[in-house]
């Protein structure tokens, strides 16, 4: 968000504005709120209408319909490549289905709750006894919840019986074919004995819900004891890039910028040369507007950079009428073409001397502008590296043959607030790590991918517990023992792990290490999400109901399709308004247009619409947050806080919705 | 200070519908000043479009007032407290046809929040009360006539057995017994005490059963008072007997005629056909309850 602009402010209102409906709310329906304390049970009249009305209007078929469409998908459209991708599919298939069906459906039946009523003209009969406004409309709401409620209920009964059936027979599957295994081993047979992971997979199924912890994790070319836990430096002679961001670049008219670069080279070469640094500067605003240059490192490692083409990417004021002229945010992306050379970064902002530096700033700024008044500006902290990504895991290379020099890349992972006593323990004093890694053989085919792991606590990095040669089979759980005596020593937990084969990759996901624990029942993972299925479809209610207060069914329909809409849309939006709005989707066009009139006068309307829409959004509940599949397509037990985060987000957002409903429908005329 | 008489008093009481332009406004009632005493019948007459029933919607506080007030048992229109001590009959029976006669009450007892026996008790009685057959309790209010659905309604509008009972049109949709049911009851409810506001087009129902009443016109009040003193003509004198003789009926005549009388007229009257009607039906009820069916 743009700090001081007048966008940030009226935004702000915009958010407050919600905390003045609350207010409101609570000063006007004083008297009302009092008579909840007996009003409730007239509420709930209202809404076991609603409920009644909806049974007879055959809202029953509703999970049969559902469970149709699943079943073909499930059965017919769509296959996992194993049991546990079948599962996945399945779930996703299950509730992703429940979770449209019932927004598209009581999304529909929210709107039609009180207009219906006016339509019918059973609000005159219902408004002449001594009900409030607020009973109304809550009773409406409230029996739309409950209707929700009911369904998901009959649904999730339904998924879990389906889920059982399909569980019951892939350990059945798995149990045939551990015993042919096993058979075939012991007769001499099979040669290798039978696989661990499908005795596990008979015993517990695919279904449970894995309680292990993660941790964070980072890579490095390079470890350093000195920098804990270990940070990834920019490898030469790869594809790897650094991204520096500044939000704004003030020039002065008085000395040209500069940009200046200071980092530490790691050179494994026998003759390294000169370091070079290929620098690319981008306007955020218009990524097609760029200015590129290789340089030079010197001796200590730093460059300098003079821009020639500065209007693209600094802001000026002018002097004369004081009129500001600002490009926005600017990206600087830096990478290394020497191989054998890492390059050595400043996370922030570091002062040596008294003197502050980064591994990239700018100098020769206008000081009124500059935020310290120096002349110089340094990037945001922690920049972005990317480049040794391959299909969104992360890769480490093992030891090189040709560069014996280079220690192989660094995974670790940092289990940061370890709970020794949720952890189980062996009678032997060992806890369980599970190891889920891919493996990329680019040379060495022929060799088992071998892995070296060392653990250790931040409290005590030089005590640390090193395994070696561990066998890394894809797609499969390697579990490794681990002593108890490391999550008792204080500190974080550190698992950094090694390619141990020359020429094989090891592929990365934060989830890759994790601390065992024991598993939960799918029943009670599996309600969980349907009760963030429920938040989400109860927070469409109320918006629902509250439209239908003043509207007619079909424009609160289309009221409340926007609300959603834009509540999916969020992050978009406020990406689009940082990104200067709409004319970014047609940059070519419209930097050939740019001075004529009408291009001017749609560039205003456009920019107008952005930041209408983002205003727009910050008054809406953000929907992207209810996310009922995350963790039980992926075996993983939703924590209980997530479920509380998510009943409190949708009461949040609730309560002003209901809040709106009320002012509107407390001197609205019933007949 | 409001008298404690008063179950209803209007001041200057005005309803304008809003057009989209000023010229489109609709007046619907103008400054009507109105006042019903506690356990009057008090019948509102008028032609279609005379604001009736739009005063009955702005003494429900169903709509709001353009201008003045309306004062309901004391209270303004539309006081939650004072809704629990009213019952309103509209004109058309607007009920959910999902809803059967039972749960339909039951829902509306729910809202005078009436526990489960009183609510069962309330339910029972009214149903009993309207005369609606126990068959059809049971079964969707959607496949009811039109005379079913009005009792319903009715039992709705007595439930909370209030003090102040507002009927649009209650004899609608019903049959002459029915009709004439109503007015019995109607009658009963001032017996025990209730106030009654009636709207109706029947003006023989009104006139049978009302006290006072007002007749409205492009809402303004043309009027209002006591029905006897508004339907008296005081004038002229009426002698009823039996068994009169053509010479005695002569003899009446031309005393009449000396005493200074002026348009004397004599004739013989006449039975009201819903009397006719009424006694059909019940003679033939009498005989269906005394004869067994065939079956």
């Amino acid at each position: 968000m743009p700090h001081g602009t007048g966008i940030h402010y009226v935004t702000l209102f915009a958010d407050s504005v919600i905390g003045l409906l609350i207010v409101a709310f609570i000063l006007l329906a004083f008297r009302d709120v009092l008579r909840l304390r007996t009003g409730l049970s007239r509420a709930w009249a209202i809404g076991r209408v609603s409920l009644l009305d909806a049974w007879s209007a055959r809202i029953w078929v509703l999970p049969v319909i559902w469970l149709f469409i699943s079943l073909i998908l499930c059965l017919a459209i769509v296959r996992g490549y194993t049991p546990g991708s079948k599962v996945r599919l399945d779930l996703t298939i299950f509730l992703r289905a429940q979770e449209v069906l019932l927004l598209v459906y009581l999304g529909i039946l929210a709107c039609l709750a009180l207009p219906r009523e006016r339509e019918r003209r059973t609000l005159i009969t219902t408004g002449a006894k001594p009900i409030s406004r607020l009973e109304l409309l809550l009773g409406k709401v409230f029996g739309l919840w409950a209707a929700g409620l009911v369904l998901l209920l009959a649904m999730m009964l339904l998924t879990w019986g389906y889920m059982t059936l399909v569980d019951g027979k892939i350990r059945s599957d798995a149990r045939v074919l551990y015993q042919q295994e096993k058979h075939g081993y012991e007769k001499m047979i099979r040669r290798v004995p039978p696989q661990p992971g499908l005795r596990l997979l008979a015993e517990n199924g695919v279904l449970q819900a894995q309680n292990n912890l993660t941790g964070t994790l980072r890579i490095a070319g390079q470890i350093h004891y000195s920098s804990n836990p270990p940070r990834r430096e920019l490898k030469g002679g790869s594809s790897e890039t650094l991204y520096f961001e500044f939000p704004s670049l003030p020039a002065s008219f008085e000395s040209p910028p500069v940009i200046l670069f200071n980092f530490g080279v790691v050179s494994y070469a026998p003759h390294p040369g000169p370091v070079k640094i290929h620098c690319t500067l981008v306007s955020r605003a218009n990524p097609m507007t760029t200015e590129e240059k290789s340089l030079t490192l010197d001796q200590n490692g730093t460059a300098e950079w003079f821009v020639k083409h500065t209007s693209g990417f600094f802001s000026y004021r002018n002097p004369g009428t004081g009129a500001l002229y600002n490009p926005g945010p600017v990206v600087i992306r830096v990478t290394c073409t020497n191989p054998m050379v890492y390059l050595r970064f400043f996370n922030g902002v570091h002062k040596t001397g008294g003197i502050p530096h980064a591994s990239c700033y700018v100098a020769g700024l206008d000081p009124d502008r500059t935020a310290n008044h120096a002349g110089y500006v340094f990037p945001k902290s922690n920049p972005i590296i990317t480049g040794f990504k391959s299909n969104g895991k992360q890769e480490i290379v093992g030891p090189s043959y040709r560069h014996p020099g280079i220690p192989p890349e660094v995974a670790s992972f940092e289990f940061k607030h370890l709970n020794p006593l949720t952890i189980p323990t062996t009678k032997n004093g060992m806890f369980t790590v599970n190891l889920m890694i891919g493996v990329d053989k680019q040379e060495n085919e022929q060799l088992p991918a071998l892995a070296a792991l060392q653990a250790y606590t931040t409290a005590a990095p030089r005590d640390r517990t090193t395994l070696q040669n561990i066998r890394i089979d894809e797609k499969h759980v390697t579990p490794i023992q681990l002593p108890r005596s490391l999550l008792s020593q204080g500190g974080s937990l550190v698992i950094t792990l090694v390619s141990e084969v020359p020429g094989h990759w090891l592929k990365l996901t934060p989830d890759s290490v994790a601390i065992v624990r024991p598993a939960s029942p799918f029943i009670i993972n599996l309600a969980k999400s349907e009760l963030v299925i429920f938040c989400e479809v109860a927070l469409l209610i109320a918006i629902g109901v509250v439209a239908g207060t003043r509207l007619g069914w079909p424009v609160a329909l289309l009221t409340t399709m926007v609300c959603y809409m834009l509540g999916n849309l969020f992050s978009f939006i406020a990406q689009l308004h940082a990104a200067n709005g709409f004319e970014l989707l047609n940059y070519v066009e419209n930097n050939k247009l740019k001075g004529v009139w009408y291009y001017q006068i749609g560039s205003i309307i456009s920019a107008g619409m952005t930041k209408v829409l983002y205003i727009l959004v910050h008054l809406l509940p953000d929907f992207t947050r209810f996310n009922a599949l995350h963790f039980i397509v992926r075996s993983l037990n939703m924590p209980w806080q997530i479920l509380a985060i998510n009943i409190f987000w949708t009461l949040v957002c609730a309560l002003p919705t209901l809040a709106l409903g009320y002012l509107l429908l407390r001197k609205q005329e019933l007949a | 200070m409001v008298p404690q008489n008063f179950a209803i008093q209007t001041r200057q009481l005005t309803k304008i519908y809003p057009g989209f332009w000023k010229s489109q406004n609709v007046t619907a009632l103008s400054e009507l000043n109105l006042q019903v005493e506690q356990g009057q019948i008090f019948g509102l007459l008028g032609p279609n479009g005379s604001g009736k029933t739009t005063t009955i919607k702005l003494l429900l506080g169903l709509i709001n007032p353009t201008d003045g007030d309306a004062l309901v048992m004391g209270q303004p229109a539309g006081d939650q407290d004072t809704r629990r001590r009213l019952g309103y009959l509209p004109e058309e029976s607007y009920l959910y046809r999902f809803l059967n006669a039972r749960q339909t009450l039951d829902f509306y007892a729910r809202l005078f929040n009436m526990n489960r026996a009183q609510r069962k008790r309330a339910v029972d009685y009214y149903l009993d009360f309207v005369g609606l057959d126990p068959a059809v309790r049971g079964r969707r209010i959607g496949t009811y006539s039109k005379g079913q659905t009005r009792r319903v309604a009715l039992a709705q509008a007595l439930l909370n057995n209030p003090d102040l009972v507002i009927m649009d049109e209650p004899t609608s949709g019903l049959d002459p017994v029915g009709m004439l049911e109503i007015k019995n009851m109607i009658i009963r409810l001032k017996e025990a005490g209730k106030t009654v506001l009636l709207s109706s087009h029947q003006l023989a129902d009104v006139e049978d059963v009302c006290d006072r009443l007002v007749i409205l016109y492009r809402g303004r009040v043309e009027i209002a008072g006591n029905l006897t003193d508004l339907l008296e003509l005081k004038d002229v004198f009426q002698l009823e007997a039996r068994q009169v003789s053509d010479s005695l009926r002569e003899q009446l005549i031309a005393l009449a005629q000396q005493g200074g009388a002026k348009e004397v007229q004599t004739g013989r009257p006449r039975v009201r056909l819903e009397d006719l009607f009424k006694q059909l039906v019940d003679s033939k009820r009498r005989g269906e309850k005394a004869t067994p069916t065939a079956s």
